[in-house]
Protein backbone atom coordinates (compact mmCIF):
# COMPACT_ATOMS: atom_id res chain seq x y z
CA UNK A 1 0.00 0.00 0.00
CA UNK A 2 1.28 3.47 -0.87
CA UNK A 3 1.61 6.32 1.58
CA UNK A 4 -1.78 7.73 2.53
CA UNK A 5 -0.36 11.02 3.82
CA UNK A 6 -0.60 12.43 0.28
CA UNK A 7 -4.36 11.85 0.30
CA UNK A 8 -4.95 14.00 3.37
CA UNK A 9 -2.50 16.64 2.17
CA UNK A 10 -4.72 17.20 -0.86
CA UNK A 11 -7.74 17.77 1.40
CA UNK A 12 -6.31 19.75 4.30
CA UNK A 13 -3.67 22.36 4.94
CA UNK A 14 -1.52 22.57 8.06
CA UNK A 15 -2.73 25.44 10.21
CA UNK A 16 -0.39 28.28 11.15
CA UNK A 17 -1.01 27.58 14.83
CA UNK A 18 0.21 23.98 14.43
CA UNK A 19 3.38 25.20 12.69
CA UNK A 20 3.99 27.77 15.43
CA UNK A 21 3.29 25.20 18.11
CA UNK A 22 5.97 22.87 16.73
CA UNK A 23 8.51 25.71 16.60
CA UNK A 24 7.69 26.84 20.15
CA UNK A 25 7.87 23.38 21.66
CA UNK A 26 11.14 22.53 19.92
CA UNK A 27 12.70 25.81 21.04
CA UNK A 28 11.58 25.22 24.60
CA UNK A 29 12.79 21.62 24.54
CA UNK A 30 16.24 22.69 23.33
CA UNK A 31 16.52 25.40 26.00
CA UNK A 32 15.35 23.22 28.90
CA UNK A 33 17.53 20.24 27.97
CA UNK A 34 20.55 22.54 27.58
CA UNK A 35 20.22 23.77 31.16
CA UNK A 36 20.67 20.23 32.44
CA UNK A 37 23.72 19.28 30.40
CA UNK A 38 26.18 19.82 33.22
CA UNK A 39 24.18 19.09 36.35
CA UNK A 40 20.67 18.32 37.52
CA UNK A 41 18.31 21.27 37.98
CA UNK A 42 15.06 22.08 39.75
CA UNK A 43 12.18 23.87 38.06
CA UNK A 44 12.84 27.25 39.78
CA UNK A 45 16.53 27.02 38.79
CA UNK A 46 15.63 26.38 35.15
CA UNK A 47 13.03 29.15 35.14
CA UNK A 48 15.52 31.62 36.58
CA UNK A 49 18.26 30.61 34.17
CA UNK A 50 16.00 30.90 31.15
CA UNK A 51 13.97 33.85 32.46
CA UNK A 52 10.75 31.97 31.78
CA UNK A 53 7.53 31.75 33.83
CA UNK A 54 7.58 28.85 36.31
CA UNK A 55 4.38 27.28 35.03
CA UNK A 56 5.69 27.25 31.46
CA UNK A 57 8.85 25.43 32.58
CA UNK A 58 6.83 22.99 34.72
CA UNK A 59 4.52 22.08 31.83
CA UNK A 60 7.31 21.56 29.32
CA UNK A 61 9.62 19.77 31.74
CA UNK A 62 6.89 17.34 32.79
CA UNK A 63 6.01 16.75 29.14
CA UNK A 64 9.69 16.05 28.35
CA UNK A 65 9.76 13.66 31.29
CA UNK A 66 6.69 11.88 29.91
CA UNK A 67 8.37 11.56 26.52
CA UNK A 68 11.48 10.07 28.13
CA UNK A 69 14.00 12.90 27.73
CA UNK A 70 14.32 13.66 31.42
CA UNK A 71 14.41 11.65 34.61
CA UNK A 72 13.84 12.56 38.24
CA UNK A 73 16.94 12.93 40.34
CA UNK A 74 16.51 13.78 44.04
CA UNK A 75 14.69 16.17 46.35
CA UNK A 76 16.37 19.38 47.49
CA UNK A 77 17.48 19.88 51.11
CA UNK A 78 14.18 21.58 52.01
CA UNK A 79 12.12 18.66 50.63
CA UNK A 80 10.34 21.11 48.34
CA UNK A 81 11.60 20.74 44.79
CA UNK A 82 12.82 17.76 42.82
CA UNK A 83 15.92 17.94 40.68
CA UNK A 84 15.74 16.61 37.15
CA UNK A 85 18.48 15.45 34.82
CA UNK A 86 18.87 14.29 31.26
CA UNK A 87 18.04 10.66 30.68
CA UNK A 88 21.20 8.73 29.89
CA UNK B 1 -25.38 3.08 0.00
CA UNK B 2 -25.56 3.28 3.77
CA UNK B 3 -24.58 0.08 5.62
CA UNK B 4 -27.22 -1.44 7.90
CA UNK B 5 -26.74 -3.51 11.08
CA UNK B 6 -29.10 -5.17 13.54
CA UNK B 7 -28.82 -5.64 17.29
CA UNK B 8 -31.19 -6.26 20.18
CA UNK B 9 -30.01 -3.31 22.26
CA UNK B 10 -28.21 -0.06 21.54
CA UNK B 11 -26.27 1.18 24.57
CA UNK B 12 -25.25 4.83 24.28
CA UNK B 13 -22.12 5.35 26.39
CA UNK B 14 -19.33 2.96 27.29
CA UNK B 15 -18.66 3.99 30.87
CA UNK B 16 -19.17 1.78 33.88
CA UNK B 17 -22.98 1.91 33.64
CA UNK B 18 -23.02 1.16 29.93
CA UNK B 19 -20.57 -1.72 30.41
CA UNK B 20 -22.55 -3.19 33.31
CA UNK B 21 -25.88 -3.03 31.45
CA UNK B 22 -24.27 -4.48 28.30
CA UNK B 23 -22.67 -7.44 30.07
CA UNK B 24 -25.92 -8.27 31.88
CA UNK B 25 -27.86 -8.23 28.62
CA UNK B 26 -25.20 -10.00 26.57
CA UNK B 27 -25.03 -12.79 29.17
CA UNK B 28 -28.75 -13.36 28.59
CA UNK B 29 -28.12 -13.85 24.89
CA UNK B 30 -29.05 -10.39 23.61
CA UNK B 31 -26.90 -8.80 20.92
CA UNK B 32 -25.65 -5.44 22.17
CA UNK B 33 -24.04 -2.50 20.41
CA UNK B 34 -22.17 0.02 22.58
CA UNK B 35 -21.58 3.41 21.00
CA UNK B 36 -18.94 5.49 22.79
CA UNK B 37 -18.08 9.03 21.74
CA UNK B 38 -14.58 8.90 23.21
CA UNK B 39 -11.56 7.01 21.84
CA UNK B 40 -11.77 4.47 24.65
CA UNK B 41 -14.47 2.87 26.72
CA UNK B 42 -14.28 3.10 30.52
CA UNK B 43 -15.84 6.53 31.01
CA UNK B 44 -14.65 8.68 33.88
CA UNK B 45 -14.13 5.78 36.28
CA UNK B 46 -11.14 4.41 34.38
CA UNK B 47 -9.30 7.69 35.11
CA UNK B 48 -9.84 7.63 38.87
CA UNK B 49 -7.26 6.63 41.48
CA UNK B 50 -9.28 4.78 44.12
CA UNK B 51 -12.95 4.42 44.96
CA UNK B 52 -14.58 5.45 48.23
CA UNK B 53 -15.07 4.30 50.93
CA UNK B 54 -13.14 1.06 50.36
CA UNK B 55 -10.08 2.67 48.73
CA UNK B 56 -10.00 -0.12 46.15
CA UNK B 57 -8.07 0.65 42.97
CA UNK B 58 -10.54 2.12 40.48
CA UNK B 59 -8.72 0.95 37.36
CA UNK B 60 -8.47 -2.56 38.84
CA UNK B 61 -12.28 -2.68 39.00
CA UNK B 62 -12.93 -0.97 35.68
CA UNK B 63 -10.44 -2.70 33.40
CA UNK B 64 -11.63 -6.32 33.91
CA UNK B 65 -15.21 -5.21 33.32
CA UNK B 66 -14.24 -3.23 30.24
CA UNK B 67 -12.12 -6.10 29.01
CA UNK B 68 -15.03 -8.51 29.52
CA UNK B 69 -17.23 -6.12 27.54
CA UNK B 70 -14.74 -5.89 24.70
CA UNK B 71 -14.25 -9.68 24.46
CA UNK B 72 -17.90 -10.70 24.84
CA UNK B 73 -19.18 -12.46 21.70
CA UNK B 74 -22.57 -10.73 22.00
CA UNK B 75 -21.16 -7.21 22.35
CA UNK B 76 -19.96 -4.93 19.56
CA UNK B 77 -18.24 -1.67 20.52
CA UNK B 78 -17.92 1.40 18.32
CA UNK B 79 -15.62 3.96 19.90
CA UNK B 80 -15.15 7.52 18.60
CA UNK B 81 -18.71 7.32 17.31
CA UNK B 82 -21.97 9.14 17.84
CA UNK B 83 -25.63 8.24 17.63
CA UNK B 84 -28.16 10.44 15.91
CA UNK B 85 -31.71 10.37 14.59
CA UNK B 86 -33.02 7.63 16.88
CA UNK B 87 -36.56 6.98 15.76
CA UNK B 88 -39.12 4.61 17.21
CA UNK B 89 -40.76 3.03 14.18
CA UNK B 90 -42.98 0.75 16.22
CA UNK B 91 -42.82 -1.25 19.45
CA UNK B 92 -39.47 -3.09 19.66
CA UNK B 93 -38.33 -1.36 16.49
CA UNK B 94 -35.93 1.57 16.71
CA UNK B 95 -33.81 2.93 13.91
CA UNK B 96 -30.74 5.12 14.41
CA UNK B 97 -27.74 6.46 12.55
CA UNK B 98 -24.32 5.83 14.08
CA UNK B 99 -21.51 8.00 12.77
CA UNK B 100 -18.05 6.48 13.13
CA UNK B 101 -15.40 9.18 13.02
CA UNK B 102 -12.01 8.36 11.51
CA UNK B 103 -9.11 7.64 13.87
CA UNK B 104 -6.79 7.58 10.81
CA UNK B 105 -5.43 4.38 12.32
CA UNK B 106 -6.61 0.90 11.40
CA UNK B 107 -7.88 -0.52 14.70
CA UNK B 108 -7.31 -4.10 13.62
CA UNK B 109 -3.67 -3.46 12.69
CA UNK B 110 -2.46 -1.10 15.45
CA UNK B 111 -0.52 -2.86 18.20
CA UNK B 112 -0.37 0.17 20.50
CA UNK B 113 3.44 0.17 20.35
CA UNK B 114 3.55 4.01 20.39
CA UNK B 115 6.46 4.24 17.94
CA UNK B 116 4.33 6.74 16.01
CA UNK B 117 4.18 8.94 19.13
CA UNK B 118 7.97 9.05 19.32
CA UNK B 119 8.18 10.32 15.75
CA UNK B 120 5.36 12.88 15.91
CA UNK B 121 6.66 16.47 16.20
CA UNK B 122 3.43 18.04 17.48
CA UNK B 123 2.73 18.54 21.20
CA UNK B 124 -0.68 19.67 22.44
CA UNK B 125 -2.45 19.50 25.81
CA UNK B 126 -3.25 15.97 26.97
CA UNK B 127 -6.98 15.98 27.70
CA UNK B 128 -6.71 12.64 29.50
CA UNK B 129 -4.30 14.24 32.00
CA UNK B 130 -6.61 17.25 32.26
CA UNK B 131 -4.10 19.53 30.49
CA UNK B 132 -1.36 19.13 33.10
CA UNK B 133 1.10 17.83 30.47
CA UNK B 134 1.28 17.50 26.71
CA UNK B 135 0.65 14.66 24.29
CA UNK B 136 1.48 14.07 20.65
CA UNK B 137 -0.90 14.63 17.74
CA UNK B 138 -0.83 10.87 17.15
CA UNK B 139 -1.42 9.17 20.45
CA UNK B 140 -2.68 6.20 22.40
CA UNK B 141 -5.25 7.95 24.64
CA UNK B 142 -3.93 6.46 27.89
CA UNK B 143 -2.08 3.35 28.96
CA UNK B 144 -5.14 1.28 29.92
CA UNK B 145 -7.33 2.53 27.07
CA UNK B 146 -9.60 -0.02 25.44
CA UNK B 147 -9.08 -0.43 22.56
CA UNK B 148 -5.39 0.31 23.12
CA UNK B 149 -5.10 1.79 19.68
CA UNK B 150 -3.59 5.06 18.50
CA UNK B 151 -5.59 7.89 16.97
CA UNK B 152 -4.59 10.99 15.06
CA UNK B 153 -5.80 14.38 16.25
CA UNK B 154 -6.28 15.62 12.72
CA UNK B 155 -6.91 19.26 13.70
CA UNK B 156 -3.42 19.40 15.23
CA UNK B 157 -1.63 17.17 12.72
CA UNK B 158 1.28 18.64 10.77
CA UNK B 159 0.83 16.08 7.96
CA UNK B 160 4.54 15.31 8.04
CA UNK B 161 3.87 11.61 7.50
CA UNK B 162 6.47 10.55 10.09
CA UNK B 163 3.98 8.31 11.90
CA UNK B 164 3.02 6.51 8.72
CA UNK B 165 6.68 6.00 7.82
CA UNK B 166 7.51 4.67 11.28
CA UNK B 167 4.52 2.40 11.91
CA UNK B 168 5.82 -1.20 11.82
CA UNK B 169 2.35 -2.66 11.20
CA UNK B 170 1.31 -0.12 8.54
CA UNK B 171 -1.72 0.85 10.61
CA UNK B 172 -1.76 4.56 9.80
CA UNK B 173 -4.40 5.35 7.21
CA UNK B 174 -5.04 8.99 6.32
CA UNK B 175 -7.58 7.93 3.70
CA UNK B 176 -10.18 7.09 6.37
CA UNK B 177 -13.41 9.07 6.31
CA UNK B 178 -16.41 9.17 8.60
CA UNK B 179 -18.90 6.40 8.04
CA UNK B 180 -22.65 6.45 8.73
CA UNK B 181 -24.25 3.15 9.66
CA UNK B 182 -27.98 2.55 9.99
CA UNK B 183 -28.74 0.60 13.14
CA UNK B 184 -31.93 -1.34 13.77
CA UNK B 185 -32.50 -2.26 17.42
CA UNK B 186 -35.31 -3.36 19.68
CA UNK B 187 -34.40 -1.20 22.66
CA UNK B 188 -32.10 1.65 23.67
CA UNK B 189 -30.14 2.34 26.88
CA UNK B 190 -28.94 5.85 27.66
CA UNK B 191 -25.78 5.55 29.73
CA UNK B 192 -24.19 8.84 28.76
CA UNK B 193 -22.89 9.75 32.21
CA UNK B 194 -22.21 13.29 33.33
CA UNK B 195 -19.95 16.24 32.66
CA UNK B 196 -17.85 18.06 35.23
CA UNK B 197 -18.64 21.61 36.21
CA UNK B 198 -16.33 24.14 34.57
CA UNK B 199 -14.83 26.22 37.42
CA UNK B 200 -14.01 29.06 35.00
CA UNK B 201 -17.66 29.97 35.54
CA UNK B 202 -16.81 31.08 39.09
CA UNK B 203 -14.01 33.64 38.47
CA UNK B 204 -13.62 34.46 42.19
CA UNK B 205 -12.03 31.02 42.70
CA UNK B 206 -9.21 32.02 40.37
CA UNK B 207 -9.16 28.79 38.36
CA UNK B 208 -7.34 29.36 35.08
CA UNK B 209 -5.75 32.51 36.47
CA UNK B 210 -3.80 30.97 39.34
CA UNK B 211 -2.03 27.76 38.31
CA UNK B 212 -2.11 26.36 41.85
CA UNK B 213 -5.90 26.30 41.86
CA UNK B 214 -6.76 22.95 40.33
CA UNK B 215 -9.83 20.75 39.99
CA UNK B 216 -10.37 17.54 41.93
CA UNK B 217 -10.07 15.62 38.65
CA UNK B 218 -6.59 17.11 38.13
CA UNK B 219 -5.72 15.99 41.66
CA UNK B 220 -7.21 12.58 40.91
CA UNK B 221 -4.78 12.24 38.00
CA UNK B 222 -1.90 13.23 40.26
CA UNK B 223 -2.84 10.37 42.59
CA UNK B 224 -2.87 7.56 40.01
CA UNK B 225 0.20 5.48 39.08
CA UNK B 226 0.09 6.89 35.53
CA UNK B 227 0.26 10.42 36.91
CA UNK B 228 1.29 13.41 34.80
CA UNK B 229 4.06 14.46 37.22
CA UNK B 230 6.60 12.35 39.10
CA UNK B 231 4.86 13.08 42.41
CA UNK B 232 1.98 15.19 43.73
CA UNK B 233 3.28 18.62 42.73
CA UNK B 234 2.03 22.15 42.22
CA UNK B 235 1.41 22.86 38.51
CA UNK B 236 2.84 26.35 38.87
CA UNK B 237 6.36 25.50 40.00
CA UNK B 238 6.67 21.77 40.66
CA UNK B 239 6.87 22.27 44.43
CA UNK B 240 5.61 19.54 46.74
CA UNK B 241 2.58 21.13 48.41
CA UNK B 242 2.36 21.07 52.18
CA UNK B 243 -0.78 23.06 52.94
CA UNK B 244 -3.62 21.93 50.72
CA UNK B 245 -7.19 23.25 50.78
CA UNK B 246 -10.30 21.61 49.34
CA UNK B 247 -13.24 23.81 48.39
CA UNK B 248 -16.43 21.77 48.44
CA UNK B 249 -19.62 22.53 46.53
CA UNK B 250 -17.66 24.24 43.72
CA UNK B 251 -20.44 24.30 41.13
CA UNK B 252 -23.03 22.44 43.18
CA UNK B 253 -25.84 23.68 45.46
CA UNK B 254 -25.43 27.09 43.90
CA UNK B 255 -28.40 28.83 42.27
CA UNK B 256 -26.15 31.57 40.90
CA UNK B 257 -24.44 29.21 38.48
CA UNK B 258 -27.62 27.31 37.65
CA UNK B 259 -26.98 24.10 39.57
CA UNK B 260 -28.93 24.15 42.83
CA UNK B 261 -28.63 20.41 43.54
CA UNK B 262 -26.03 18.38 45.42
CA UNK B 263 -23.63 16.39 43.23
CA UNK B 264 -23.66 13.52 45.75
CA UNK B 265 -20.01 12.52 45.29
CA UNK B 266 -17.87 15.60 45.99
CA UNK B 267 -17.78 15.29 49.80
CA UNK B 268 -16.67 11.69 49.68
CA UNK B 269 -14.19 11.98 46.79
CA UNK B 270 -12.59 14.94 48.62
CA UNK B 271 -12.37 12.91 51.84
CA UNK B 272 -10.88 10.07 49.80
CA UNK B 273 -8.30 12.32 48.14
CA UNK B 274 -7.42 13.85 51.51
CA UNK B 275 -6.67 10.38 52.87
CA UNK B 276 -4.63 9.44 49.81
CA UNK B 277 -2.70 12.71 50.04
CA UNK B 278 -1.83 12.00 53.65
CA UNK B 279 -0.20 8.84 52.36
CA UNK B 280 1.58 10.57 49.47
CA UNK B 281 2.58 13.67 51.46
CA UNK B 282 2.81 12.59 55.11
CA UNK B 283 3.84 16.04 56.34
CA UNK B 284 1.13 17.97 54.50
CA UNK B 285 -1.75 19.77 56.25
CA UNK B 286 -5.05 19.23 54.52
CA UNK B 287 -8.11 21.40 55.15
CA UNK B 288 -11.55 20.77 53.73
CA UNK B 289 -13.86 23.79 53.57
CA UNK B 290 -17.44 22.53 53.49
CA UNK B 291 -21.04 23.66 53.79
CA UNK B 292 -22.38 20.29 54.96
CA UNK B 293 -20.65 16.92 54.82
CA UNK B 294 -23.05 14.54 53.13
CA UNK B 295 -21.85 11.09 54.14
CA UNK B 296 -25.08 9.25 53.40
CA UNK B 297 -23.94 5.91 51.96
CA UNK B 298 -22.82 2.64 53.49
CA UNK B 299 -19.55 3.18 55.33
CA UNK B 300 -19.39 6.85 54.31
CA UNK B 301 -19.67 8.33 57.79
CA UNK B 302 -16.98 5.97 59.10
CA UNK B 303 -14.82 7.03 56.16
CA UNK B 304 -15.33 10.69 57.07
CA UNK B 305 -14.50 9.98 60.72
CA UNK B 306 -11.40 8.10 59.59
CA UNK B 307 -10.20 11.19 57.69
CA UNK B 308 -10.74 13.30 60.81
CA UNK B 309 -8.80 10.78 62.89
CA UNK B 310 -5.98 10.88 60.36
CA UNK B 311 -5.71 14.64 60.93
CA UNK B 312 -7.66 16.15 58.05
CA UNK B 313 -8.93 19.56 59.19
CA UNK B 314 -12.62 20.25 58.45
CA UNK B 315 -13.85 23.86 58.48
CA UNK B 316 -17.51 24.68 57.96
CA UNK B 317 -16.91 27.69 55.79
CA UNK B 318 -18.00 29.33 52.56
CA UNK B 319 -15.19 30.56 50.35
CA UNK B 320 -15.64 34.15 49.19
CA UNK B 321 -12.52 34.71 47.14
CA UNK B 322 -9.16 33.15 46.35
CA UNK B 323 -6.20 35.39 45.56
CA UNK B 324 -2.57 34.61 44.81
CA UNK B 325 0.08 35.92 47.18
CA UNK B 326 3.82 35.27 47.29
CA UNK B 327 5.48 32.31 45.54
CA UNK B 328 2.22 31.06 44.07
CA UNK B 329 0.63 30.59 47.49
CA UNK B 330 -3.06 31.31 47.80
CA UNK B 331 -5.08 33.33 50.25
CA UNK B 332 -8.58 32.02 50.95
CA UNK B 333 -11.08 34.51 52.29
CA UNK B 334 -13.98 32.64 53.84
CA UNK B 335 -16.92 32.89 56.17
CA UNK B 336 -16.47 30.67 59.21
CA UNK B 337 -20.08 29.51 59.50
CA UNK B 338 -19.75 28.22 63.09
CA UNK B 339 -18.20 31.44 64.46
CA UNK B 340 -20.02 33.73 62.04
CA UNK B 341 -16.93 35.73 61.12
CA UNK B 342 -14.92 36.31 57.97
CA UNK B 343 -11.44 34.83 58.11
CA UNK B 344 -8.44 34.37 55.86
CA UNK B 345 -6.15 31.37 55.51
CA UNK B 346 -3.03 30.74 53.43
CA UNK B 347 -2.59 27.53 51.45
CA UNK B 348 -0.09 26.50 48.81
CA UNK B 349 -2.48 24.45 46.68
CA UNK B 350 -6.26 24.70 46.33
CA UNK B 351 -8.38 21.87 44.97
CA UNK B 352 -11.87 22.74 43.74
CA UNK B 353 -14.26 19.85 44.39
CA UNK B 354 -16.21 20.46 41.22
CA UNK B 355 -19.73 19.20 40.88
CA UNK B 356 -21.31 17.07 38.21
CA UNK B 357 -23.82 18.21 35.63
CA UNK B 358 -26.11 16.60 33.11
CA UNK B 359 -24.62 15.92 29.69
CA UNK B 360 -26.20 18.05 27.03
CA UNK B 361 -27.64 17.08 23.70
CA UNK B 362 -28.97 13.65 24.66
CA UNK B 363 -32.63 14.38 23.97
CA UNK B 364 -31.76 15.82 20.56
CA UNK B 365 -30.47 12.39 19.51
CA UNK B 366 -34.12 11.26 19.50
CA UNK B 367 -36.75 12.16 16.93
CA UNK B 368 -39.44 11.42 19.53
CA UNK B 369 -39.69 13.59 22.65
CA UNK B 370 -37.40 12.35 25.38
CA UNK B 371 -38.30 14.34 28.45
CA UNK B 372 -35.71 15.76 30.82
CA UNK B 373 -36.08 16.61 34.51
CA UNK B 374 -35.69 20.22 35.75
CA UNK B 375 -31.91 19.74 35.98
CA UNK B 376 -31.57 18.40 32.43
CA UNK B 377 -31.03 14.78 33.44
CA UNK B 378 -33.09 12.11 31.68
CA UNK B 379 -36.55 12.05 33.27
CA UNK B 380 -37.44 8.77 34.96
CA UNK B 381 -41.12 8.28 34.18
CA UNK B 382 -41.69 5.86 37.09
CA UNK B 383 -38.82 6.57 39.47
CA UNK B 384 -39.82 4.28 42.32
CA UNK B 385 -41.22 1.18 40.60
CA UNK B 386 -39.29 1.24 37.31
CA UNK B 387 -36.33 3.61 37.76
CA UNK B 388 -34.83 2.92 34.34
CA UNK B 389 -37.95 3.79 32.36
CA UNK B 390 -37.91 7.03 30.37
CA UNK B 391 -40.75 8.83 28.68
CA UNK B 392 -40.24 6.74 25.52
CA UNK B 393 -41.30 3.11 25.92
CA UNK B 394 -38.35 0.89 25.04
CA UNK B 395 -35.76 3.55 25.93
CA UNK B 396 -34.10 3.12 29.32
CA UNK B 397 -31.63 5.12 31.38
CA UNK B 398 -28.69 3.85 33.43
CA UNK B 399 -26.28 5.56 35.81
CA UNK B 400 -25.63 9.28 36.11
CA UNK B 401 -27.54 10.10 32.93
CA UNK B 402 -30.57 10.06 35.26
CA UNK B 403 -29.00 12.18 38.03
CA UNK B 404 -25.93 12.50 40.24
CA UNK B 405 -24.90 9.25 41.93
CA UNK B 406 -21.77 7.38 42.99
CA UNK B 407 -20.21 4.33 41.35
CA UNK B 408 -22.03 1.58 43.30
CA UNK B 409 -25.36 3.31 42.67
CA UNK B 410 -24.50 3.67 38.97
CA UNK B 411 -23.81 -0.05 38.76
CA UNK B 412 -27.06 -0.81 40.59
CA UNK B 413 -28.91 1.53 38.25
CA UNK B 414 -27.37 -0.24 35.24
CA UNK B 415 -28.46 -3.58 36.74
CA UNK B 416 -32.01 -2.28 37.10
CA UNK B 417 -31.95 -0.99 33.51
CA UNK B 418 -30.75 -4.32 32.12
CA UNK B 419 -33.44 -6.21 34.07
CA UNK B 420 -36.16 -3.88 32.79
CA UNK B 421 -34.88 -4.15 29.21
CA UNK B 422 -34.72 -7.94 29.40
CA UNK B 423 -38.36 -7.92 30.53
CA UNK B 424 -39.31 -5.55 27.72
CA UNK B 425 -37.50 -7.62 25.09
CA UNK B 426 -39.03 -10.89 26.34
CA UNK B 427 -42.51 -9.46 25.79
CA UNK B 428 -41.73 -9.84 22.10
CA UNK B 429 -40.18 -13.32 22.17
Amino acid sequence: MGKTIDIIKQKRKVSESVKQNIKDFNAMKKKILATMEIEHKSIPQIAEELQLPLDVVTYHLMTLQKFGFIEVSELDDMDEYYFYNLKK
Amino acid sequence: MIKSEEYDVLVIGGGISGAEASINLANQGFKVLIVEKDLSVGGKMIHLSKVFPTLDCSACITTPKISQTARHPNITIYTYSQVNDIEKKSEHNFQAIVTRYPRYVKEEDCTGCQICEEKCPVVVNDQYQYDLVGRKAVYVPFSIANPRVAAIDIENCSFCGACEKACPSEAIDFSQEKIDIQINVKSVVIATGFRLFDPLLIPRYGFGKYKNVITAMQMERQLVPTRPFNHVLRPKDGKMPDKIAYVLCAGSRDETIGNPICSQVCCMYSVKQAQLLMGALPLADITIYYLNIRSFGKGFNEFYQQAKDMGVNFIKGKIGKITETDNGNLLLRYEDIIEGVVKEAKHDLVVLSVGILANQGISSMFKDTLELDPFNYIKQSDELANPAKTTIRGVYVAGTASGPMDIPDSILSAGAASAEIAGYLRLRR
